[in-house]
């Protein structure tokens, strides 16, 4: 049996980041990267882009390490194998070719999968999901025949892959099932500013609208709604969330509830398993509580802090994470917590009608989060201001001044 | 890349970057995001500009060029790039 000091499972930006971090300060020890895609390391957060899609920033500019890059820091990568067992007393990983790997420590940066469609139909050729490099692949080469295109979901991938479409000169549908865009993070003026977007660059907009079928033969050619209504259509790309393949990690005895559980140390409950990236559920000690992040500059340094700690370290992570998108004339960040809770407080800051419009998240007198729409330029005072716990419990005037200096807030 | 080499000038590309922000988070004393949601840096003559910046330029010139490098490394698009005193890139 092989056997290997390092396993890392997962080859993106947490396992690629751990990797490294490793071999920079060990470079004896033996470390492996097991991959379910054939792929090194690329920029899965380039993939969304509506100017990768149309090929305005060369394709080469995906990858993020060269094959030599494995070579010369001796990090094994096996590509197109999926991890399907864990056995924590054999301290053993097992492969979907049969094969088993004992190792020594290992981290578990499996990322997410998207979220299946499920409805009749969503089989058929023609409807797409973006998560990896081979589905963006996919969606470039399907782009270039289509005429009319259906965005399925109101959130990031949905907001993209809208404008991607429609700068393709794809007539340009979009179906949420929410009332508004983004309704599970944002507030109504928030998505209404969204909409109004979309709507001037001319895509229509579906509320409250559920697929029930997607029709045609080998290929999709309408989508069937819940209230009878038709859509004509040659692609789809849905974009309803993620998913964690974690079943066999479960079943190995590792908590896991949204994401693998891990504590602040992105250690698991099990001896010598940790957890980084989108598939960690850990104890974030900036807002106090257990979240989950789907984004890369988490990912990357949660793959970077799980690393050290595999060494020996007992380093605490502690970060304040972003997620920014920008299309058509808006900007859009997240930062830190957003997600709606009854004990977080929103003040306003802007207004849709100046085309400026921010919510600060906070919780017991202090940010914990905020979402910004054109008002990106804010994002490095507001996350010194999460990360440094600033009291703002006093400051309700300034945080809702749309032309006060949050920077203020720092001295 | 040399990474023994001395940082002296920074350029962030504003073709490539698509504000993922995790220079500010690695270098929040050097980065920000602009309104155009591009990184720019933040200079002692109290502009903030994308570059080409001096790193003696920078309101932070005592960065270490490990911050720096951990930054522009950290970038999705790779869209920070790294000079040495002698005009050579140095990263990526």
């Amino acid at each position: 049996m092989q056997e290997v000091k390092y396993l890392i499972v997962g080859g993106g930006a947490a396992g690629t980041g751990a990797a490294e971090t490793i071999r920079s300060q060990d470079k004896e020890s033996t470390i492996a990267i097991i991959s379910d895609e054939p792929h090194r390391f690329y920029s899965r957060i380039l993939l969304s882009k509506p100017n990768f899609f149309l090929e305005k920033i060369p394709f080469a500019q995906v990858w993020l390490k060269t094959e030599e890059w494995y070579r010369q820091n001796n990090i094994v990568f096996w590509g197109g194998k999926k991890a399907v067992g864990l056995d924590p007393h054999a301290k053993t990983v097992s492969l979907d070719d049969g094969t088993a790997i004992r190792y020594g420590k290992l981290l578990l940066a499996i990322g997410g999968s998207a979220r299946p469609w499920g409805i009749p139909g969503s089989q058929k050729q023609g409807i797409f999901y973006l998560r990896t490099l081979d589905d963006a692949k996919a969606i470039i080469h399907a782009v270039k025949g289509a005429r009319r295109g259906v965005a399925i979901g109101g959130g990031f991938i949905g907001f993209e892959m809208c404008e991607m479409m429609c700068l393709a000169g794809m007539e340009t549908t979009i179906l949420i099932r929410e009332p508004y865009f983004w309704a599970n993070l944002l507030d109504e003026t928030s998505g209404q500013m969204i909409e109004a977007s979309l709507a001037k660059n001319g895509i229509t907009i579906s509320r409250n609208a559920q697929a029930r079928e997607v029709l045609g033969n080998e290929r999709v050619e309408e989508l069937l709604l819940s209230d009878g209504k038709k859509i004509s259509c040659d692609i789809a790309v849905v974009g309803i969330g993620l998913t964690c393949p974690f079943d066999w990690i479960g079943a190995a005895g590792v908590m896991v509830d949204r994401a693998i559980i891990t504590n602040e140390y992105l250690e698991t409950n099990v001896r010598d398993v940790w957890a980084a990236g989108d598939a960690a559920e850990f104890n974030d000690l900036v807002t106090g509580e257990r979240i989950q992040l789907g984004n890369w500059v988490n990912a990357q340094m949660q793959g970077k802090a799980a690393a050290r700690n595999m060494m020996g370290k007992k380093e605490a992570f502690r970060m304040v994470s972003f997620y920014t998108t920008q299309g058509f004339d808006l900007k859009i960040a997240f930062v830190g917590n957003v997600r709606p809770a009854p004990d977080h407080n929103v003040i306003s800051r802007g207004s849709k009608e100046i085309a400026s419009y921010a919510r600060l998240i906070s919780k017991n007198g202090k940010l914990i989060g905020a979402t910004l729409i054109n008002r990106t330029q804010e994002l490095g005072a507001i996350a010194k201001l999460i990360e440094r716990g600033v009291d703002v419990s006093g400051k309700p005037n300034q945080l809702s001044d749309p032309n006060s200096n949050l920077n203020a807030l720092l001295s | 890349m040399a990474e023994n080499k001395k940082i002296a000038k920074i350029v962030v590309n504003r073709d490539l970057c698509i504000g993922a922000a995790s220079c500010i988070t690695i270098a929040g004393e050097v980065f920000e995001l602009d309104g155009e949601n591009k990184a720019v840096m933040l200079l002692k003559s109290g502009q903030r500009n994308s570059g080409p910046a001096l790193k003696n330029d920078l309101v932070n010139e005592s960065v270490s060029d490990e911050t720096i490098l951990s930054a522009a490394q950290s970038c999705p698009t790779k869209a920070i790039l790294l000079y040495d005193d002698e005009g050579n890139q140095i990263y990526p």
